[in-house]
């Protein structure tokens, strides 16, 4: 393999990670507030909104419903907002955000679900305030399990940003169609691949052990 | 006499139009030591979740220390929770933190400095008898050493009440005992008050002073298991829940004994004493003063919340049964009559 060739791989590679990590990043910091929000909100919940929290269950799964290769499409405009380009790898952040926010929410909700109602008991009884309850209940009991649903959404983040090349975002994925592709270099096709498959491997290894050490 | 610590004054409840609770009505002093039973759906929880302040009647007012629970709003309920101490069947740990963290969990929600939380934590691990535990997880624990670190944490904040609820169901009968000697051990020392609720009457035998017994959603007892047992078998709603720890007839006196007396019949007692002397040697003086056979058919002296208490079956037979009868009624606490034992020479 030629230099040059290994150091558009590489620099491929850092691209898809500052997208991957930049979006998964922003789903973090949005998804699990709403997570939280659905499950409070929630019947049984600490606070009694039926009706907000079901807006933000629809508003949630109708995001989830588009296929990202459309949502792409569909959010050049806000992307040309936010980011002031729809191209490169900074403007693909927005759109791979807008759908890891949703699904990471999603996820987030289920592993918040898990947690044993009598903690919640456990610490109102007590006198603890609801933000007590959110804050040392909730999220440190979800813990663990809100590490996999991260390491899915990382995941699935790998994948979607390797689609946002299609549209200009560089990374792996743009680097596996321009070069692999339309010019039929399967050398390169096979190393994106190759690359893409460590990358999960270590998302996933580093996910469940986190996971497991988490769980004492 | 001494101000209530806990009043329930006319509680009534009910879960989509079925009655949970009716009229409930009751007061606790400071020092007690209460055990209410009955058997699931009887009302116990929904009493229970009334009694610590996290849910309200619909009727009917709860006074902690003169305060009516039912007339607060939500922040000073929240205020009124932390001085009551809630230990659960399951435990409800949370399994995030160390030992000593959820200990301390209750003094960080009350807001008291770190150096006191310490000092509190390490005071309370070596009342329940964990010094040592206070890094390790809940998940290291056992069941017995679990229901320990609910204790304690129940204890943190300096309670004026502590609620168990169903504390020791979860637990091996060696655990039970010995969670059951400290929570004794811990209304002793500290004359803390304590309620302990629970489907077990062993557990109420062992631990509890008081009884109060409920039965769908009415209270149907409020007394000393010790009555209960002497009352001669009067309070029929109270028997299934007794008929746990008491002595059983033996299958065979059951299956010959009838109603009616017969000549030369064994008359089958049930004999209840407690207090002085616990049973008076009747059966050698029955031998003696009657002529008689006396024996023990089942039963035999237990010990109720520290009291030893005599709960036996006995079988008479003799020419002058009758007049040992009437001479162990004057002898003993209670005397109920089961039935006979027809003769077939």
């Amino acid at each position: 393999m030629s230099p040059i060739i290994l150091n558009v791989i590489l620099h491929a590679t850092l691209q898809t990670l500052e997208m991957v990590f930049a979006s998964t990043a922003f789903s973090v910091l949005v998804g699990l507030p709403l997570a939280v929000f659905m499950i409070v909100t929630g019947p049984n919940g600490l606070y009694r909104l039926p009706i907000i929290g079901r807006l933000v269950g629809i508003i949630v799964d109708a995001l989830r419903a588009i296929p990202f290769i459309i949502l792409l499409v569909v959010l050049i405009p806000v992307t040309r907002f936010i980011a002031g380009t729809s191209l490169g790898t900074e403007a693909a952040i927005v759109p791979l955000s807008i759908a890891g926010i949703p699904y990471f929410a999603r996820l987030a909700e289920v592993s918040l679900r898990e947690v044993d109602m009598g903690l919640v008991d456990a610490v109102k009884a007590m006198g603890g305030t609801r933000l007590t309850i959110i804050r040392s209940v909730l999220i440190p009991e979800a813990l663990p399990s809100l590490i996999g649903s991260l390491t899915v959404t990382l995941i699935t983040m790998v994948s979607a940003s390797a689609m946002a090349g299609a549209i200009g975002a560089g990374g792996l994925g743009d680097l596996a169609i321009r070069y692999g592709y339309q010019r039929f270099n399967t050398t390169v096709m096979m190393d994106v691949v190759i690359v893409l498959i460590i990358m999960v491997f270590i998302i996933q290894m580093v996910g469940n052990s986190l996971t497991r050490w988490l769980r004492h | 006499m001494k101000a209530p610590i806990l009043e329930s004054r006319h509680v009534t409840h009910r879960f989509g139009g079925q009655a949970a609770l009716k009229n409930i009505s009751f007061s606790i002093e400071k020092g007690e030591v209460v055990g209410v039973i009955g058997r699931s759906g009887a009302g116990k929880s929904t009493l229970l979740r009334f009694l610590c302040a996290l849910e309200t009647p619909e009727e009917g007012q709860i006074l902690l220390d003169g305060i009516d629970l039912t007339k607060q709003p939500e922040n000073r309920l929240i205020e009124i929770r932390r001085h009551i101490g809630l230990v659960f069947q399951h435990f409800n740990l949370l399994t995030s933190r160390t030992v000593a963290s959820n200990i301390a969990l209750p003094l960080q929600i009350a807001g008291r400095p770190r150096r006191e939380q310490q000092e509190r934590v390490n005071e309370l691990l070596e009342l329940v008898g964990l010094a040592g535990f206070g890094e390790k997880y809940p998940s290291q624990l056992s069941g017995g050493q679990k229901q320990r670190v609910g204790i304690a944490r129940a204890l943190a904040a300096n309670p004026t009440l502590l609620l168990c609820d169903e504390a020791t169901s979860a637990l091996d009968p060696e655990s039970t005992t010995s969670i059951l000697n400290l929570l004794t051990d811990i209304n002793r020392k500290l004359g803390l008050t304590i309620i302990i609720i629970t489907h077990e009457m062993d557990v109420v035998r062992r631990f509890a002073r008081r009884i109060l017994a409920l039965d769908h959603g009415k209270l149907i007892e409020d007394g000393t298991l010790i009555d209960f047992l002497s009352d001669g078998g009067q309070k029929k709603t109270l028997q299934p829940l007794l008929a746990d720890i008491r002595p059983k007839l033996p299958n065979d006196v059951a299956q010959q004994m009838c109603e009616t007396d017969s000549p030369g019949a064994a008359i089958i007692m049930r004999v209840v004493h407690s207090g002085e002397g616990v049973m008076p040697p009747f059966f050698g003086a029955l031998a003696q003063r009657f002529t008689l056979d006396a024996a023990l058919l089942q039963g035999g002296v237990t010990t109720i919340s520290g009291q030893p208490v005599g709960d036996m079956i006995v079988s008479l037979r003799g020419e002058r049964r009758d007049e040992a009868v009437e001479f162990v009624k004057e002898l003993v606490k209670s005397m109920e009559v089961l039935g006979y034992v027809p003769h077939h020479p």
